[in-house]
């Protein structure tokens, strides 16, 4: 097995467990929604909590399987993971992921509702492709501008949708 | 209803505003389709949000034209920069670049678009042969089959796009399932997997959470590479269109797989144009010339993915099940226009099924002649950074949720499921899947529980009706071949037998 099928099993472990925690969370609500005692009147049958139990027994056991199948795989998933990880955070194209989610992030979570739209989609635009270095400035201002002042058009004026 | 009442019904949805909408639409869609990182299935997500003010039918015609068009589109890409628009035409860029760089991208554009309009055609006449068979069918199914039907549709649809492991697709499409259950149940109007939220009481909303889940991660992992894009020149050499007569074979043969896996739940454009590459490949007299610059290839791509749009369209019409991952999104814009697909929509809108195909063969008469068309200024706007482009898409995705029901919630979703998709990608896990289960989810969960109430309690409800029964069948062989179980036990037989010979023979000696 090469190593980057290894690393990949290693990813494959975690999530696998990941899976199997989600699943064993759904077939915990869906217990409690069968015990509850609201439903009581409910028919076992159609109770909500049924269907619950199943897909997420399902998923557990899924995610069961492979969290095996990335064990066995990667050899030591945890130890393939501290290679992994430092190695990962070192190459310049995660940092560039890392600013493009932390853009969107601030654009969605603090500009939006705080800040008028067509001036922070301006901001946002222009501020972006200015740090992933998309050309001369000056051709930044304008396509952001262009932009802001098409969707603006399209979808505060034509479809009248109240833009925050 | 009569032939002459259908074509009425048809004849009123063909007026200039909707030639128009599908005009734009189809535009759109090749626009969409061709620049990578922008996929169908999120053009058809975006400009749902668009048109939620347009009326029920005009905005479904606008959106199959994306579809016809996006499908399309990304062969403008694979051919110009040999980089695919969208994954259906990933296998395009084989033969199709290799031939723009031996100076004959014209000839393959044209013949890319031949191949893309047999295919449309040739998808849309079975969808409209075989959508009143299936829905006749369909009508007779109880709630038994119409659950496992869901289930079998996800899990087959794991099976086929997991491409590192079959059992992430599984994981990816019962993880949606569970997704799909969020919200207040239909039956009982318990409030499951809200997390104590009201605003997830409406159940998870499918417009944002596929914009998020497509677009997002393909924001990202495009801002994090620096490359710039070669793009090919195109010649002015004659374009010869005998090239594809006399192909005529590949073509029909593609276009047959195509509609044959578009029928397969959640499956879609990408799975068929490989696969009928595969075929092709196999049957050629010259498979050395595959990935050279075969035209053959091409053609087989081409009209595969094509032909599946039809055939995508065909499980969503009749059964409510869709075909592909766009026809998921079409789905859920269906749902918002208040057109209900499945069954019962003979009844509700029974012209629907036709006005839906003269809407396709109007989009594909577009899609052919606007790419044509814009194949040369597209060789400018392929050349756009993705500095510029990608913020512009987030943009996008941030208003186009916002816009369906003015809530931040959905932009908070938008965020969630953009991060999700970004694991998915990097843990090998197929979209198709997961997009499949949200939608199936509260199909599987309330025909599951409505069968076991007709049967008191009883499973055996599973067992007793025929179609049912084969379902289960499938979905148990269908786990059990990929858990090995059936080549162990053959390769089990041929040790026994083996050593059973072993043993015959030392016994004569």
């Amino acid at each position: 097995m090469d190593e980057s099928t290894k690393r990949l099993r290693s990813l494959d472990f975690f999530m696998g467990t990941s899976f199997a925690l989600i699943g064993l969370y759904v077939v915990f609500e869906g217990y409690t929604t069968f015990v509850s005692p609201a439903l009581v009147t409910v028919e076992k049958s159609v109770n909500p909590g049924v269907t619950m139990l199943f897909i997420g027994g399902f998923l557990a056991l899924l995610g069961v399987v492979l969290a095996l199948i990335g064990m066995r795989g990667s050899g030591n998933p945890f130890l393939k993971a501290t290679e992994v990880i430092p190695e990962t955070i070192r190459k310049k194209s995660f940092m560039r992921g890392l600013l493009a989610m932390a853009c969107i992030g601030v654009y969605f979570f603090v500009f939006w509702d705080r800040i008028p739209y067509v001036l922070s989609t301006f901001v946002f635009l222009a501020g972006m492709m200015l740090l992933f270095k998309g050309g001369a400035w000056w051709k930044i201002f304008l396509v952001s501008g262009v932009t802001v002042a098409i969707i603006w058009y399209v979808f505060g004026v034509l479809a009248m949708i109240p833009l925050p | 209803m009569s032939f002459e009442q259908i074509l009425s019904e048809v004849l009123k949805t063909l007026n200039i505003e909707f030639i128009a909408l599908i005009g734009i639409g189809t535009f759109i869609g090749l626009i969409v389709g061709a620049l990578p990182g922008l996929t169908t299935t999120m053009g058809i997500a975006l400009l749902t949000g668009i048109t939620f003010k347009f009326s029920g039918h005009s905005a479904i015609a606008l959106l199959m034209g994306l579809y016809v068009g996006g499908v399309s589109g990304g062969s403008l890409s694979a051919i110009l920069i040999g980089i695919p628009g969208t994954p259906a035409n990933a296998s395009s860029t084989l033969d199709g670049f290799p031939l723009a760089m031996r100076g004959q991208g014209a000839q393959a554009i044209f013949i890319a678009r031949a191949a893309s309009v047999i295919g449309t055609v040739f998808g849309i006449f079975c969808l409209a042969f075989f959508t009143p068979i299936l829905t006749n069918l369909a009508l007779k199914f109880t709630s038994s089959e119409f659950c496992l039907l869901g289930l079998f549709g996800v899990l087959i649809s794991g099976t086929l796009t997991g491409a590192d492991l079959p059992m992430k697709g599984w994981i990816a499409g019962i993880f949606g399932l569970a997704i799909g259950m969020i919200g207040m149940d239909e039956l009982t109007a318990w409030h499951r997997l809200t997390f104590g939220s009201p605003q997830l009481i409406g159940g998870v909303p499918f417009i944002p959470i596929m914009i998020g889940f497509f677009g997002i991660p393909q924001v990202i992992e495009s801002l994090m590479s620096e490359q710039d894009v070669l793009v090919a020149v195109l010649d002015k050499t004659r374009i010869k269109l005998a090239e594809i007569f006399r192909h005529w074979w590949v073509a029909i043969r593609a276009g047959l797989v195509g509609v044959g896996i578009g029928i397969i739940p959640g499956v879609g454009e990408d799975v068929a144009s490989w696969v009928s590459y595969g075929v092709a490949k196999k049957a050629s007299k010259h498979p050395e010339e595959y990935g050279k610059g075969s035209l053959e290839g091409l053609i087989a791509a081409e009209t595969a993915d094509n032909s599946c749009i039809g055939g995508a369209i065909i499980p969503l019409l009749s059964l409510g099940i869709p075909g592909s991952p766009p026809a998921a999104v079409l789905l859920g814009a269906f749902l918002i226009h208040g057109v209900r697909p499945g069954p019962m929509l003979s009844f509700e809108f029974p012209a629907f099924t036709y006005q839906a195909v003269s809407w396709l063969l109007v989009a594909t008469l577009f899609m052919f002649v606007l790419s044509v068309l814009i194949a040369r200024p597209m060789q400018k706007i392929l050349q756009i950074k993705n500095a510029i482009l990608m913020p512009i898409v987030a943009v996008l995705c941030a208003i186009g949720s916002f816009s369906l029901d003015l809530r931040f919630i959905d932009i908070v979703l938008v965020f969630l499921a953009g991060l999700i998709g970004l694991v998915f990608r990097k843990g090998k896990y197929p979209p198709a899947p997961l997009v499949l289960g949200i939608i199936l989810g509260p199909l599987v969960d309330t025909n599951f529980r409505r069968a076991l109430k007709a049967s008191n309690g009883d499973f055996s409800i599973f067992l007793t009706r025929p179609v049912a029964l084969a379902l289960l069948i499938s979905i148990i062989l269908l786990i059990l071949g990929q858990l090995g179980v059936f080549s162990a036990i053959r390769s089990k037989l041929k040790r026994n037998k083996q050593v059973d010979a072993l043993g015959t023979n030392s016994s004569k000696e």
